[in-house]
């Protein structure tokens, strides 16, 4: 028996006979004709790849993941409920509570309410609710209003950072283009501030870099004067080379 | 020689005035000269049916002419602007000939009518459906604000049925003297630019099918045809952007009805328009939803159906039971006075920017237009002509241009992009807020207010702007409307 099934094997050559094949047909070969070939999967081990990494839980989500690609990971008994979902046309999230976003579930680790995460969830819940919309409903009103997160969490996060980059980049500017009018003129740096020119000059460079940050700006302002003036135009086309009785 | 020539002269010149006699020597064959007399000349058997027998003088008369019979003019269109030009120009003496073709005619409309409208124009409480006295501004969020907190008992935005509200205002005319024709405006010709106008309508008598085509002979021609006039047509008036607003009506059962007894809703965010917004109107027993747009008129029913879901769960269980469109002028037109002809209301494109209302526009400019031609011909007694109705325009225009003027800043300020919007819902948290807006929504006048009020409002609003677009994810797939003089599909830009 165990020669013809070795000859078996060998007549058909399959070239990549997995452990679970050659295990079956040992079995086979050792229970002969009435073996069942039963695959046991459980003693198969499995590729890292297929048993998912090496990490856990929330950690599994990715190296910047975000609450709710965490929660995800997580799994159905994640730590408080969902996060940030459209259940059955409503908005879900453990901390979105009545209406408004539960202040008291966003302690950092100091104790205190960490507004970034909840400018992130607000960011996020509009976000969603902008790529599907979903009914207004009278029994889940909204009631979260923005001003209830104070200025400062507001400057912190989005006015500072801009403001250094441009101070870095009006220092940047402003140096560069003392630098060329000393060599032009001879003037030294701290000289060129006597002169009104000079003065003048420093002021148009640091408000032309506050206010036309990127060449699409201008377009934007030049859009704006447009938009401002069309519609006194359409208006006041009834009027045009005609005397106005209101005139007289 | 002589003779025939004379004769001739005398022929070829029918605008001869009546003192200009010449003496034709009579031989035969020479024609007659006959002397202009003032004599009913009906052209045509209808015509004949129409002029109430008084005199026609077929020359032209120059403004200020003193006449021998009322001054004639036609008003085209019987809607609210037509009918209110044609009262006022009938209480003020002159004949005046209001032709409108259906008389029984539904126009798709919000039908919301201001409060000042009902005491300026004497207009009864029955033919008001409803009195809306809260109305719910809801953002792309669902953030919802209930507007209307600061109204009294005595304040309310009626909603009426357009049918019944024209028909009111054109029976009212009918009745101080203005002569209702049913019929269909074709067209107009004037010969000389002092001469009279002559009007091709068709006319439908009872229960007639097809027009018998008709002409009238007028002094003056008021267009109040609508958003599509013909008028306007006729005297190269211009084009002008315009939104289209779609609306379905929309019979709900009786305890979602209960919910919108006395409530409007306003839905904004760029799902529903992206330069509009979509509303929930409470008719006499149904609802009507509707949205509007002007720079994406193609999707105009993937906005409805948004909308629609939108305030699914509140009208559930309802049955379409009307679906309706209509354009909506954005601007007035280029030229809106050619000789002796004007427009008003629609036609002449005075709707508002930001809430889209035109009704009270319509009928106050169609009453300006009859009471400037009634005061410059005084009582209908002498020949008028552009300089009148030029007078017309600039009160109107003085009078209501700051409305206008502020809507639009409103639309171009909060109407861009969904942060826009959302910002504009939490603007509008405010009683301040809520009483400048109702304060000049129903009583038609810029209220100044506060100044240190003011100030607070502009900072509060520079806050909520910024707090909003920061807010704005930087994937957003939301859209930026501009307000200006591109074209419409410039217009619309993606936000990222």
């Amino acid at each position: 028996m165990q020669a013809v099934v070795s000859l078996q094997a060998g007549a058909v050559r399959a070239p990549r006979l997995g452990r679970v094949q050659r295990r079956v047909k040992a079995e086979a070969a050792e229970n002969g004709a009435a073996a069942t070939a039963t695959l046991e999967k459980k003693d198969r081990k499995l590729s890292p790849l297929e048993r998912g990494g090496t990490l856990k839980g929330a950690a599994a989500a990715g190296k910047d993941a975000s609450d709710k690609f965490k929660n995800m990971a997580e799994g159905a008994s994640g730590s408080a409920g969902p996060v940030l979902q459209l259940v059955e046309g409503r908005f879900m999230d453990y901390r979105w509570k009545g209406g408004r976003w539960d202040l008291s579930l966003f302690k950092g680790k100091d104790g205190e309410v960490d507004w970034d995460a909840v400018i992130d969830a607000e960011m996020a819940r509009r976000k969603l609710l902008e790529d599907s919309p979903i009914p207004c409903t009278n029994e889940d009103p909204v009631l979260f209003d923005t001003s209830e997160i104070p200025w400062w969490a507001w400057v912190r996060r989005f006015h500072l950072p801009e403001a250094e980059k441009l101070n870095g980049r009006a220092a940047m500017m402003g140096y560069v283009l003392a630098l060329f009018v000393d060599q032009l003129t001879g003037v030294g740096l701290l000289d060129q501030q006597n002169s009104f020119i000079g003065k003048v000059l420093l002021h148009v460079c640091v408000f032309a870099i506050l206010l036309v940050r990127t060449t699409s700006d201008l377009d934007k302002y030049k859009n704006l004067v447009d938009e401002a003036t069309f519609y006194d135009k359409q208006w006041n086309a009834t009027w045009e080379g005609q005397e106005r009785p209101s005139d007289n | 020689m002589a003779s025939v020539t004379a004769a001739a002269s005398a022929v070829a010149a029918p605008r001869v005035q009546a003192q200009r006699r010449v003496a034709p020597s009579a031989f035969v064959g020479a024609p007659v000269a006959r002397r202009q007399t003032l004599v009913a000349r009906p052209a045509h058997k209808a015509q004949q049916q129409q002029s109430r027998g008084t005199a026609v003088q077929v020359f032209a008369v120059r403004d200020g002419q003193p006449l021998d019979r009322p001054l004639r003019v036609a008003v085209i269109g019987g809607g609210p602007s037509g009918a209110c030009a044609a009262e006022s120009l009938a209480k003020g003496g002159c004949e005046t000939y209001l032709i409108e073709r259906k008389l029984d005619n539904c126009k798709p409309c919000g039908g919301a009518i201001p409060i000042c409208m009902v005491e300026e124009f004497d207009l009864p409480m029955e033919i008001i459906d409803r009195r809306v006295t809260k109305m719910k501004m809801i953002s792309p969020s669902n953030r919802e604000v209930d507007v209307g907190k600061t109204l009294n008992e005595k304040e309310w935005i009626g909603m009426c049925r357009r049918e019944v509200f024209d028909d009111f205002l054109r029976k009212r005319a009918d009745k101080l003297g203005a002569n209702l024709v049913n019929g269909l405006f074709m067209g107009m010709e004037q010969s000389s630019s002092d001469g009279p106008i002559t009007i091709r309508y068709n006319l439908y008598k009872e229960g007639d099918k097809v027009g018998t085509p008709s002409t009238m002979e007028v002094d003056l021609v008021i267009g109040a045809d609508g958003a599509n006039s013909r008028v306007a047509k006729d005297i190269d008036a211009g084009e002008y952007d315009y939104a289209i607003a779609f609306q379905e009506r929309i019979r709900i059962p009786e305890d979602k009805m209960e919910y919108y007894k006395d409530l409007a809703e306003m839905y904004v965010g760029d799902d529903v328009s992206p330069d509009f917004y979509g509303w929930v109107f409470p008719k006499y027993d149904h609802v009507a939803v509707g949205t509007g747009t002007v720079v994406n008129k193609t999707a105009i029913k993937q906005y409805q159906q948004a909308t629609r879901d939108r305030a699914k769960v509140k009208t559930e269980g309802g049955q379409i039971i009307r679906v309706e469109a209509h354009p909506i002028p954005e601007h007035p037109r280029p030229r809106r006075v050619k000789g002796r002809v004007t427009l008003v209301g629609d036609a002449a494109g005075y709707v508002t920017k930001c809430s889209g209302e035109g009704i009270y526009f319509a009928a106050k400019s169609g009453r300006m237009a009859g009471e400037a031609i009634v005061k410059a011909s005084e009582g209908g007694k002498k020949m008028v002509g552009e300089r009148a109705l030029r007078n017309y325009l600039d009160e109107f225009d003085r009078k209501y241009w700051a409305t206008y003027k502020v809507l639009d800043i409103l639309q171009k300020v909060f109407y861009r992009s969904n942060p826009a919007r959302e910002a504009f819902v939490e603007m509008c948290e405010s009683s301040y807020v809520q009483k400048m807006t109702f304060d000049s929504y129903l009583y038609k006048t810029v209220v100044p207010g506060n100044p240190l009020d003011d100030v607070k409002l502009l900072v509060d609003t520079v806050g909520s702007l910024l707090r909003s677009n920061a807010l704005r994810a930087r994937d957003s797939k939301s859209v930026n409307v501009s307000f200006g003089s591109k074209s419409n599909e410039e217009k619309l830009q993606p936000a990222a």
